[in-house]
């Protein structure tokens, strides 16, 4: 547990050390190899995060008052460390986290109050309604409104792309209230039972043959006007909040993801003899650079943050960076897999059950997925080198 | 040098002086001026660089009259010097010199040479590549050394030696009967001639050996170590010296993409030439972090993976810069194709460089190496 004795020297806050402790306890006593069956493992993950909230060990990078540990950036880096090297269950609903700091920063007391422990405990799972069959990449046109009707608001429209709704208990959502113009004026941030009469919920089969996301229609769907989250009309600024360095330390987690991911390719290619070839060999050579490239530019991110800087570009350009790497790191996983890599995961002999090939599937979404790397790319061009819109004005 | 708390404070100083000095010192009339010499460089700046600055005496510890930084700094004025396409012996005779006389241990020869390299009066060079083969292929070294009384005798020919025409010291590696070894000529027993070269920014020369009398530097047998930790740190500060260039390129695009109209909008609304731009955006700021981690990694050599990240650096960043440099080009137009603008001068220093001190192909295999996946048999 070196992280734990690490903070124990040279800290003012025996807190610190508290926390690392009682987590490595915690860890002791819950971490342990997951279940193979697919709903057993969503219990147990669920089951994870409920005793972690128990304990007080959720949520490092939230304020105490909302429920969460209050640790500053140095202390959640070896928080979220800690948590990988055991390979902890990942909270299973990870869109919870879009919703919380709008919660935390824009919600009523009595919101924070009545969703933000559900929401860590992942006794309640969130899904985001914000992508729409007209409404994609230019979110701000989205066309599914809400009437007010006394307390309540009538919800019509349709939602498309929503990841996990149809396992989800809430929506959080962007709504039409007024007429559009610029700046997202006119919408409204809404938060929407799933169990509300009025909602069809659709899964849609994608590109892995699996179920992850849905198209949800309204039908006259009655919210309760107190599930409006900030003002009404004023929802578009909200929608992307964020806390405090949560930015650059939403990368972290990813990062030990693609590193382990990466050793486990080159066990792959060394067991197998791929990397006898010197072309396949050039190519994991390339990998291990960019994920180490990867790796220091969130140090030079952290380090900046860490000093009371401005993370700057390198924090701008990091998930574009990540998002392109994931699929690199698969096409290569690919090769390594030779012709096998033509194996359905359903084909016993597959190698290691087909994990490649599906991941190499799934990795096609990571430049579509929350802003494709095109809008990704005009962004950066716009907000960090000043390049003009293209955009009509409106 | 390696404390990480305030290192950032004292880099800031170090690259604001740096970048004040060049900017007077290297600007593009002065590079063409240079480039056009056989010298390619400007002694009366050499001797401020060395005197005012204290940067030629850089990475030269204290004892031996040098400012006894670390590589970090190095980076910090190689970032400097390869933003304004500085024309200077700086890579051969402030880091590759000094770094293989430091590492082959010999307190006498770094006594005796090392002042002088340090304080500026001196240029020194080092001659490893030979024919056609990569600076980083110790095999396809033949030149020879045939001890001479208490002095060697060298036989053979080193090419693209970076400055082997201006250098007063020639640091070069040799075969004996016990192996690769460092020697110490002086160029007044070789045959130097000045190459034509892709990159005129950089003189390179070809050096020939022919009964030159040396003095052996280290152990005899020993270069190869010696020889592969000198030519890290060099691409250690080359590969910040590519992201000081490849940042540049980027900014000359982006001012030209804000001020050139087509269209009737600058070609900076156009979604293609944007592209372009955030993606050299991303390609600098990750070559800025793989150099500044493979610089920092140099002075901790607790990880062991100090030559691991110089060949990430070398790597990401020869190609970060060959295609900034390129896309400079391309976003400039028809003006970017031409002598007058600088795009062609960046993208000729950085296509060199990809193979100055190891080609990427190089790198790459020796990232595989050290990650255990190149057959051992």
């Amino acid at each position: 547990m070196p992280s734990a004795t690490a903070q124990d020297t040279g800290t003012p806050s025996a807190r610190r050390a508290h926390w690392s402790v009682r987590l490595a306890e915690f860890l002791d006593a819950h971490a342990g190899r997951p279940p193979r069956d697919k709903t057993e493992r969503l219990a147990w993950a669920r089951a994870f995060h409920a005793e972690l909230q128990e304990t007080g060990l959720a949520a490092p990078g939230w304020p105490t008052e909302a429920g969460g540990m209050g640790l500053d950036l140095a202390d959640q880096i070896a928080y979220h460390q800690q948590m990988t090297a055991v390979r902890a269950p990942k909270h299973p609903c990870g869109l919870s986290f879009i919703v919380a700091p709008t919660l935390i920063k824009h919600g009523t007391a009595e919101q924070k109050k009545r969703f933000l422990r559900p929401l860590l405990r992942a006794d309640e799972f969130w899904c985001q309604g914000f992508s729409e069959p007209d409404a994609g990449s230019d979110l701000t046109s989205l066309t599914t409104r809400a009437e007010r009707a006394g307390d309540e608001y009538i919800v019509n429209g349709q939602k498309l792309w929503t990841t996990m709704a149809h396992l989800a208990d809430w929506m959080f959502a962007l709504i039409r209230t007024g007429p559009a113009g610029p700046g997202g004026a006119g919408i409204s941030y809404l938060l929407i039972p799933m169990k509300s009469r009025g909602i069809t919920v659709r899964p849609l089969k994608d590109i892995s043959g699996g179920t992850h996301f849905s198209e949800v229609y309204f039908d006259d769907v009655r919210v309760p006007v107190e599930n409006l989250v900030g003002e009404e009309h004023g929802g578009w600024a909200i929608a992307r909040t964020s806390l405090g360095h949560e930015r650059a330390t939403a990368f972290l987690s990813d990062e030990f993801r693609f590193r382990r991911v990466v050793n486990e390719l080159h066990r792959l290619a060394k067991t197998s003899g791929a990397a006898n070839d010197p072309l396949v060999r050039q190519d994991l050579a390339r990998i291990e650079a960019s994920v180490r490239v990867l790796a220091s530019n969130s140090r030079r991110a952290l380090d900046a943050v860490l000093q009371g800087r401005d993370p700057g570009p390198a924090a701008s350009v990091n998930r574009l960076v990540r998002a392109e790497f994931d699929q690199r790191l698969h096409e290569v996983a690919l090769r390594v897999l030779g012709p096998d890599a033509v194996l359905g995961q359903r084909e016993p002999t597959a190698p290691e059950g087909g994990r490649w090939t599906y991941g190499y599937l799934m990795s096609r979404s990571s430049t579509i997925g929350a802003g494709t790397a095109e809008i990704q790319r005009n962004t950066i061009a716009e907000r960090v080198l000043g390049l003009p819109s293209g955009r009509k004005q409106a | 040098m390696s404390a990480v708390s305030d290192r950032n404070d004292g880099h800031e100083e170090l690259r604001k002086a740096v970048r004040a000095f060049l900017k007077n010192a290297s600007p593009s009339s002065e590079v063409r001026r240079l480039m056009a010499t056989a010298e390619g460089y400007d002694p009366e700046v050499w001797r401020r660089l060395a005197d005012e600055l204290g940067l030629v005496g850089l990475i030269v510890p204290e004892r031996f009259g040098g400012a006894g930084a670390g590589a970090a700094e190095l980076a910090v004025v190689m970032a400097e010097m390869g933003r304004t396409l500085l024309c200077s012996p700086y890579l051969s005779s402030a880091v590759l010199a000094p770094a293989v006389l430091l590492e082959s241990g010999d307190e006498a020869a770094c006594a005796a040479l090392l002042p002088g390299i340090a304080d500026g009066s001196a240029l020194a060079t080092l001659a490893v590549a030979e024919d056609n083969a990569d600076i980083r292929d110790f095999d396809a070294i033949r030149t020879t050394a045939r001890a001479d009384g208490d002095r060697h005798l060298l036989h053979g020919t080193k090419e693209r030696v970076s400055d082997g025409c201006t250098a007063g010291l020639l640091l070069t590696v040799a075969r004996t009967d016990k192996g690769l070894s460092l020697f110490a000529a002086e160029p007044e027993g070789a045959e130097r001639e000045p190459l034509p070269v892709l990159d005129p920014t950089r003189k390179l020369a070809r050096v020939g050996f022919d009964g030159t009398p040396a003095r052996l530097i280290g152990a005899e047998g020993a270069a190869a170590a010696v020889l592969g930790r000198a030519l890290d740190l060099g691409t250690v500060a080359l590969a910040a010296e590519q992201t000081g260039g490849a940042e540049r390129c980027l900014e000359l695009s982006v001012e030209y993409a804000k001020t050139r109209e087509q269209f009737g909008r600058p070609i900076g609304a156009f979604q293609a030439i944007k592209h372009k731009c955030a993606e050299l955006l991303h390609e600098v700021e990750s070559a800025k972090a793989a150099a500044q981690d493979a610089a920092r990694l140099w002075s901790d050599p607790t990880t062991g993976e100090q030559g691991l990240a110089a060949s990430v650096a070398g790597a990401y960043c020869s190609e970060a810069y060959v295609h900034a440099a390129a896309e400079t080009i391309q976003i400039h137009g028809g003006i970017g194709f031409t002598w007058e603008h600088d795009a062609h001068l960046y993208l000729r220093r950085a296509r060199s460089s990809a193979l100055l001190l190891g080609s990427t192909s190089w790198h790459l295999e020796r990232v595989a190496e050290d990650i255990g996946l190149v057959p051992t048999a």
